[in-house]
């Protein structure tokens, strides 16, 4: 008998994504999903999408859906967690979108420490403009909007926002991970399911920030665009755990009361 | 009746609590009441002023340009009041003997020594409730009951028993040149 | 029995909003409506409701958006220069069909202008203000008690045809203090099977004002235009004032409408046959009503506090061959009754001479 190894999750609607061919908005999806999944907080869960590539991200989840102004995305969750606590209201943000016009949005409830879930996709450009320069584009990267490469003198320097915001007292679970390998999209999907056990166990705000290819912006072929994040973002935006409060803790070290017994 | 009241005085000198207790005191005793904030763009030197109406119809202007009462807690309020009454309008000045003269003949002129006959009851913040007692006591616009009263929804039971006593001195203590009265 | 007090006109419009069943208010304090902001921070928690104080009126609004998505009432206040920045939001409200309610006790302006009252933003509130193809029903109390009651309204309206709606009250009315008879609070509320509750047992809800298919977006755009339509023919609220046998009507709303009130009851001791007419709902506009005043009427006079907006619409309502004149007064300075009666004389001497 065959035996099924790969599959879409249940959590994911059955239909074509907008997202470029290598563009990593598409594997955030599905992981995200497989933590519906996983979790079993498909009926619960809210997707709150955000103005960038991801602006009709809820159209990909079997579950509720919310569209939020560019930047306004956490100001819209918190609405929802404060509302119905029940639910579990998680956004997903480009960088221009959560680093730049959402800068306030993003950092207020950080600090108030909502019970909300924000997923970063740094991917270092604005995608769906068309490539303009980004709050997180690296020096001496090329965008549309910096021709030449980022300049410090007049366009300043990247802002790491794991980093920014782990200075808070607020937040429970800042993280950032990579898409550029299998090994780092495993350690993507961990982290993104911590997120949602955290706001599951009442912990308060998690970020995940994915560094994540933009193969269209970038002008690289979508194997080169991994290779780029290996061998340059990372530099920029090192990987790991910036902040993990006690419970979230022992939340990780636990036993992941989801896994199969 | 309408009564068009403005009360005008410095910061602290408890002007809006003068107005707040006489829309309390007519709005207990069934007329129609307005109380506002005083809208001119002068907001140097600390003046504050608020208007009340009392009316037995319903109020129209929320504003009052020609008051038929002027409470003056202060020589530059008097100075300021004192051209806006209407003829025949009163006009209230706290102060010491020989101090603000109108020059206006058409309107009633009263003065109380608040600061001094709320010092002699131990504290001069119930200055204010001396000068409403005065007036009150030759103008009713509302009762001195009705004041007690709206006095015991409004202030604290500390303070209550000494600012009645206030109402009580000013509503004794009208010193007038007036011969109208 | 109902019960009736004394009360500041912003803190009505926060019992109003609690009377009305408001779940949750988000705002961010500027003068004069911190009242509304602060008294729900008491009020709304000890009911077990939400209440935040915001970084931004961006924000604010955001979470107006979030709140009223998920089917509860919500609510937030602001004054002029946070109104400005709340447009965004708006938009996306009257986009995705969210209800809720916003109330700018408005300000003077332009710019930060000053904190005293006005009626700067008509435009503004009753044209749009935010981008695209949207109306907002437009709301103006007259006194602390319809601060009160049009509040609750707002709620109402809000629900019913699933759109923001305005409270739109200058600053004096907002500091004034008035007799208001306590209203009973609503316990009925309508269902909201498009809400954003979890996708259990039901097929998933989705609320946005995007569309990606170029091709469906106007028969979308097409549906809001309509229930505009609906709300044109239904909602017009107006009141009246000595209309009857006027020969001068005076349209006012807000503080310059009570301005307004006593300079026609004046007007009538002089002998001039002065009306008032007081639209309560600014969008939709009481346009009919003034179109058949101006059959038989042939001077309108406009009171407002600003440089003259809503004397557009009244214009446009009762065609060229009527005069409107306007009396008025900006930049957060109230209108007295008297310079109003001074301009009412002055028409009729006009009228007499003609
Ligand atoms: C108020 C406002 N300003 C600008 C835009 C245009 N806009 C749409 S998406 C976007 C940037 C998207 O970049 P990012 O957030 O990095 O997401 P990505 O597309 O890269 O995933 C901008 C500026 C907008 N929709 N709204
Ligand atoms: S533009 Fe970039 S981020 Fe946007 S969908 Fe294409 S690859 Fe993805």
């Amino acid at each position: 008998m065959d035996k099924v190894i790969y599959t879409k999750p249940e959590a994911m609607e059955d239909r074509f994504t907008h997202y470029c061919p290598g563009c990593g908005h598409s594997t955030i999806t599905r992981l995200i999903a497989e933590a519906l999944d996983t979790l079993k907080i498909q009926e619960k869960a809210v997707c709150v999408s955000s103005i960038g590539c991801s602006v009709s991200s809820y159209y990909y989840f079997k579950c509720d859906g919310l569209e939020a102004a560019h930047g306004r995305a956490p100001a819209v969750a918190t609405a929802i967690k404060r509302c119905r606590p029940e639910l579990y209201p998680f956004t997903i943000q480009g960088d221009g979108d959560l680093a730049a016009i959402g800068t306030a949005e993003t950092v207020h409830a950080s600090a108030r420490g909502e019970n909300i879930v924000l997923f970063f996709v740094n991917n270092a450009i604005y995608g769906m403009t068309g490539g303009q320069m980004a709050p997180t584009t690296l020096v001496g990267m090329n965008s549309t909007s910096t021709p030449g490469g980022r300049k410090t003198d007049t366009a300043g320097y990247p802002i790491r926002v794991c980093e920014m915001l782990a200075t808070l007292d607020g937040p429970a679970y800042i993280t950032r991970v990579s898409l550029h390998n299998p090994a780092n999209v495993r350690k993507a999907k961990k982290a993104i399911e911590t997120a949602f056990r955290v706001q599951m166990a009442g912990l308060g705000l998690s970020l995940v920030e994915i560094l994540s290819p933009c193969p269209i912006s970038w002008k690289l072929e979508p194997t080169n665009a991994l290779k780029f994040i290996e061998e340059t973002m990372i530099k920029q935006y090192p990987l790991g755990d910036f902040k993990v409060i006690d419970g979230v803790k022992a939340l990780i070290e636990g036993v992941n009361p989801c896994s199969p017994k | 009746m309408l009564a068009e009241i403005v009360i005008s005085g410095s910061g602290g000198q408890g002007v809006l609590v003068i107005g707040r207790l006489i829309a309390e005191a007519g709005f207990l005793e069934g007329q129609e009441v307005v109380w506002s904030p005083s809208y001119s763009a002068e907001k140097r030197g600390g003046t504050v002023s608020c208007m009340v109406t009392i009316s037995t119809e319903k109020v129209g202007s929320l504003m009052i340009t020609r008051p038929t009462i002027g409470i003056a807690m202060n020589h530059a309020a008097a100075i300021k009041l004192e051209p806006a009454l209407k003829k025949d309008g009163w006009l209230l000045v706290n102060q010491a003997e020989n101090g603000y003269q109108p020059a206006r003949k058409d309107i009633h002129f009263l003065t109380v020594s608040a600061n001094q006959l709320a010092l002699e009851l131990g504290s001069e913040s119930t200055a204010n409730i001396v000068a409403l007692g005065a007036l009150l006591s030759i103008h009713p616009v509302v009762s001195l009951d009705g004041v007690i009263k709206a006095m015991a929804q409004l202030f604290g039971s500390k303070i209550l028993e000494m600012n009645k006593q206030a109402l009580i001195k000013g509503s004794k203590s009208v010193k007038t040149k007036d011969e109208k009265i | 029995m109902s019960k009736k007090v004394l009360m500041v006109g912003n803190v009505a419009i926060a019992e109003g909003a609690v009377l009305a069943g408001c779940q949750a208010y988000f705002g961010y304090p500027i003068t004069p409506q911190n009242e509304i902001l602060e008294h729900l921070s008491k009020r709304l928690p000890e009911l077990g409701r939400v209440f935040l104080q915001t970084e931004s009126e961006l924000a604010a609004i955001s979470m107006v958006i979030g709140a009223g998505a998920t089917g509860v009432r919500a609510m937030t206040s602001t004054s002029s220069p946070g109104f400005s920045l709340q447009q965004e939001g708006i938009s996306y409200m009257a986009g995705a069909q969210i209800p809720g309610v916003i109330v700018n006790v408005m300000r003077g302006g332009p710019g930060l202008g000053n904190i005293g009252g006005a009626q700067g933003d008509y435009f503004q509130a009753v044209k749009g203000g935010g981008h695209g193809d949207y109306r907002i029903i437009n709301l103006a109390p007259a006194s602390v008690q319809e601060m009160m009651d049009l509040t609750m309204l707002a709620f109402e309206l809000a629900d019913k045809y699933r759109n923001p709606t305005f409270i739109l009250v200058d600053g004096f009315l907002g500091q004034a203090m008035e007799p208001v008879i306590i209203r009973d609070a609503v316990t009925k509320f309508p269902a909201k099977p498009w809400a954003i509750t979890g996708a259990k047992g039901r097929p998933k809800n989705l609320l946005d004002s995007f569309e990606m298919n170029p091709v469906n977006y106007p028969s979308r755009v097409k549906k809001l235009l309509d229930k505009y339509e609906i709300i044109r023919r239904n909602e017009v609220r107006f009141e009246g004032l000595l209309l009857e046998d006027a020969e001068i009507v005076v349209v006012a709303y807000g503080s310059a409408s009570r301005s307004a009130m006593s300079a026609v009851k004046l007007a009538r001791t002089d002998g001039i046959k002065a009306g008032l007419l007081r639209p309560i709902t600014l969008f939709p506009f009481p346009e009919k009503a003034l179109r058949e005043l101006s059959l038989r009427i042939q001077a309108f006079l406009v009171a407002e506090l600003s440089g003259g907006q809503m004397i557009e619409d009244v214009r446009l309502a009762v065609g060229l061959d009527c005069e409107v004149d306007l009396v008025n007064r900006y930049a957060g300075v109230p209108l007295p009754a008297e310079e109003i009666l001074e301009s009412l004389r002055g028409i009729a001497l006009k009228q007499r001479k003609n």
